[in-house]
């Protein structure tokens, strides 16, 4: 009986350098390796592809229908000169999938598509950076052309019909569809398991942190385990209050301006100043006061929550770095809300009485952030803040009828709902591979009468690689490409081929995410052009690149 | 100005009418209502005579009614909504008996009541507020909910709902920093294209025309402004007619389709006839003007609410 290979066990290689044509060749074996096993997931009828499974004595495969998934769980390819190529193609599928949510199995056709179209110019004596700079400037023109087939999406319909492009559920794509509206591009939505069979979304006003009361002493409603004060006072530091004499300022503030609810949110409160707190609110006439941790798992976090809170109700946050202390409080640190709740683990406030102006500006400052950051930890983070700070939240609850299904459905939701957010955010194009077929115009003339053979070559070669993504959802769905893509071209551009009802549809009801597509081709070409200039592999004594991704 | 006199006369320094309504059928039935500092009124002869409707008592006066609309459908349901401090009043009856509605506390202040143009079918309406934003209601006024999702300043002044909601579900909202916009009914905003130095927002109104419909917006102090292209782009209108702030506008259709705009400044109420770009006084007033409205397509009447008197009728 053959023992099974510990999954951990790393295989050592001798070092080693492959040159042409061996490298070329093997590097496209494994580059069509992983694409033939992505290929058959793109589109609404897309087939599934079983992984066998990771955790050792478990013996049913994952069934698996996304593109990026599956390429996650493909580690490492038997053959190291092969891997290369694969691995590279999976660096690309696994970043596609991972900032934008969708377009994995589009990009890695393209990438497919372009590579084996360029290896085959190379062959017949083509230059390979010559054909790399000539396909990234194919490349700009496609983009513009995609710009100019793009347009927004408003309404629940129109938006539900976007997502269910996206997850192929129609059940989904409804709930999807009412929040995005509701909520746009930056709004904050939680998806959750939920112990029911259905799906179902709640909607939550105000501004709401994953941080609690620090004594549970100060909860007021038992029944619903919070304490929500009306027109409370907002007063934050950033550091630990340690000494109980240092409240006394901030109480006395409070009596004397007759403040009657006031919310201190510290990084951290000694035992005996918590004791003070208490104190006062059983000896001070009509004045409840309640003490929250402030929230953020680290330094930053924690600095980032106290300028959007400080923003949002007007207060002015005690520094620590600056010297600031809470003995040294002043009425003009305080903020104001309508309303403000704690129960011991979150706390939310709901209309801060912060200057409007000043927080659509520090919103708008999060949104340029975001747009320009690379650092997926920092998209989620700015995207929870600007989320917040937009003034309600909503809830995705997820039920199903086992635990895998209600799994797999939250995954679904999740990847759906960040492509729904770049939909939402920079528009739609015709669906199933429509816009790339469309975009192909801009190309057409370079590509028969340019006057550089590499230049004249490069243009065909993404002419052709975008039609790849419309033919292999036309084939996954069991047509015949050639025959839809001739039925299509007597027609304007505004139509496109459904592959659920068969038929001819009107381009309006088949959309994708524009940025996901632009991202998608984008990722293919730039990779693909790396990838072509590749003339020699080396071998290290271990493959490091399949065990380090994206 | 022809006919003028003291319609409903209020008592005290600080007596002010807040808004006024009419029913759609004012010509025939002369039911008007006038939210005032003293509690809600209703008439039932055009303006003659005013009775104080008890809906809500504090310290035992009429709690003020600071905002009044009346059911598109008034003719089938007889529907009126008053605001009060803290609560909206809903009568199924013209006025007879009312019922509260519950928000949450603190006690919301209401600025504005907007019904939807297809209020019989979707029961749909929405109510602004000084602190709280836009409470919205799709069960005709019984429950409320808020709905601020992009919603950035809560202080709401003023609201419209688009003559097409049925197709484009879009609602305005005007508010101390700027216009609002929401393409859901009223459940999510987005800013407007509205010069945010021009707010506080005071007044909104839509205007169906034969070719576009126009959007106008009253700012405090900064004049009248257009948008022919629903709010992207926007054009001061009339300078020199109006000025200053322009507190309220009214559209109304004459029977051949024509629409006039009705505008108060500080100084009284203007009237457009060519979609606002000439403007001719109709009521110059000497007390400060606090709200009007012209009750009856054919234009001939009016009523004119000033601060420390109470509502002034004219013919026009």
């Amino acid at each position: 009986m053959s023992e099974k290979a510990p999954f951990h066990s790393r295989k050592t290689y001798r070092p080693g350098l492959v040159f042409q044509p061996q490298a070329q060749e093997n590097i496209k074996r494994g580059l069509n390796t992983l694409v033939s096993a992505i290929r058959p997931t793109l589109g609404p009828t897309a087939r599934t592809v079983a992984v066998t499974s990771l955790i050792e004595n478990k013996d049913s495969p994952e069934v698996l229908d996304d593109g990026g998934i599956i390429a996650r769980r493909v580690i490492e390819l038997h053959r190291r000169d092969a891997d290369v190529g694969a691995m590279l193609a999976r660096a690309l599928i696994c970043r596609q999938n991972e900032r934008m949510g969708d377009g994995s199995a589009t990009a890695a056709v393209l990438l497919a598509a372009i590579y084996n179209g360029g290896l085959h110019y190379l062959a017949s004596g083509g230059n390979a950076m010559r054909l790399r700079h000539h396909l990234e400037r194919a490349l700009e023109k496609s983009l513009v052309a995609l710009d100019e087939e793009t347009y927004t999406v408003e309404g629940k319909r129109k938006l539900a019909q976007v997502a269910e492009s996206i997850c192929h559920d129609a059940e989904l794509a409804k709930l999807l569809g009412e929040i995005f509206d509701i909520i746009g591009a930056y709004g904050r939505l939680d998806i959750r398991k939920d112990h029911s069979r259905i799906l179902r979304r709640e909607y939550v006003e105000g501004m709401a942190w994953d941080s609690g009361l620090f004594s549970r002493d100060m909860i007021v409603d038992r029944v619903e385990l919070q304490t929500v004060y009306e027109e409370p006072a907002l007063v934050l530091v950033d550091s630990k209050v340690n000494d109980p004499r240092h409240i006394m300022p901030m109480l006395e503030i409070a009596v004397d301006q007759k403040i009657e609810k006031l919310i201190l949110v510290a990084a951290e409160l000694s035992a005996e100043a918590m004791a003070g707190l208490m104190m006062a609110n059983g000896k001070l006439k009509n004045f409840q006061v309640m003490a929250v941790r402030g929230p953020g798992a680290n330094a930053d976090e924690r600095a980032a929550a106290f300028e959007d809170i400080a923003i949002a109700t007007d207060a002015k946050t005690l520094v620590e770095a600056a010297g600031d202390s809470l003995k040294d409080v002043t009425y003009g640190h305080f903020g104001r809300a309508r309303r403000g709740w704690a129960s011991a683990h979150n706390f939310g406030v709901i209309g801060g009485k912060g200057n409007p102006r000043v927080l659509r500006q520090h919103i708008s400052r999060l949104q340029r952030w975001l747009e320009q950051s690379d650092d997926p930890q920092m998209r989620e983070t700015l995207q929870k803040r600007i989320g917040r700070l937009m003034g309600g939240s909503a809830t995705l609850w997820i039920g199903g009828l086992s635990e895998i299904e209600i799994d797999q459905l939250k995954t679904l939701a999740e990847k759906t709902a960040s492509a729904m957010r770049a939909a939402v955010s920079d528009g739609v194009l015709p669906g199933g591979g429509m816009a790339y077929l469309n975009c192909r115009s801009v190309l057409e003339s370079r590509s028969q009468a340019g006057d550089d053979p590499d230049e004249r070559a490069a243009h065909r070669i993404l002419f052709d690689a975008l039609a790849e993504p419309a033919r292999a959802i036309y084939e996954n769905a069991g047509y015949e490409p050639g025959e839809v893509i001739a039925k299509l071209s007597d027609l304007d551009n505004g139509f496109g081929f459904d592959v659920i009802s068969g038929a001819i549809a009107d381009g309006g009801e088949l959309v994708d995410s524009a940025a996901v597509m632009k991202a998608a081709l984008r990722n293919a070409v730039l990779t693909a052009g790396m990838m072509l200039t590749i003339d020699v592999i080396a071998h290290r004594q271990t493959p490091e690149i399949a065990r380090q991704p994206g | 100005m022809r006919g003028e006199r003291i319609s409903l006369e209020l008592t005290g320094s600080d007596a002010t009418a807040y808004a006024l309504a009419a029913s759609p059928g004012f010509a025939k039935d002369g039911l008007c209502f006038a939210a005032t500092s003293g509690g809600l009124y209703r008439s039932t002869d055009g303006g003659d005579c005013w009775e104080s409707l008890p809906i809500v008592e504090e310290q035992g006066a009429q709690m003020a009614a600071t905002a009044v609309a009346v059911s598109p459908s008034f003719d089938q349901d007889r529907t009126v909504f008053a605001a009060v401090k803290g609560g909206i009043l809903r009568s199924s009856d013209g006025g007879d008996t009312w019922f509260a509605a519950k928000f949450p506390a603190p006690p919301p202040l209401f600025t504005t009541l907007a019904i939807s143009p297809y209020f019989a079918q979707d029961g749909l309406m929405l109510a602004g507020t000084m602190e709280d934003g836009v409470f919205s209601s799709t069960d005709r006024g019984v429950n409320w909910q808020p709905w601020n999702f992009g919603l950035f300043d809560l202080g709401v002044l003023c609201l419209a709902a688009s003559p097409h909601l049925r197709e484009d579900e879009t609602i305005l909202a005007g508010t101390e920093t700027g216009l609002y916009r929401s393409t859901n009914g009223g459940r999510a905003w987005r800013e407007s294209g509205f010069p945010s130095e021009f707010a506080p927002i005071l007044s909104l109104a839509y205007a169906i025309g034969k070719d576009e419909s126009l959007l106008f917006a009253g700012t405090e102090g900064k004049g009248l402004f257009i948008s022919c292209d629903d709010g992207a782009s926007w054009d001061r209108s009339a300078p020199n007619s109006l000025p200053g702030s322009v507190n309220q506008l009214q559209i109304l259709y004459k029977p051949d389709g024509r629409a006039e705009i009705y505008a108060l400044s500080e100084d009284g109420v203007l009237r457009s006839r060519d979609a606002g770009q000439n403007w001719e006084f109709l009521a110059e007033a000497e007390d400060p003007p606090t709200a009007f409205l012209v009750p009856d397509p054919s234009g001939e009447a009016m009523f004119l609410g000033l601060a420390g008197k109470g509502i002034v009728q004219y013919e026009l």
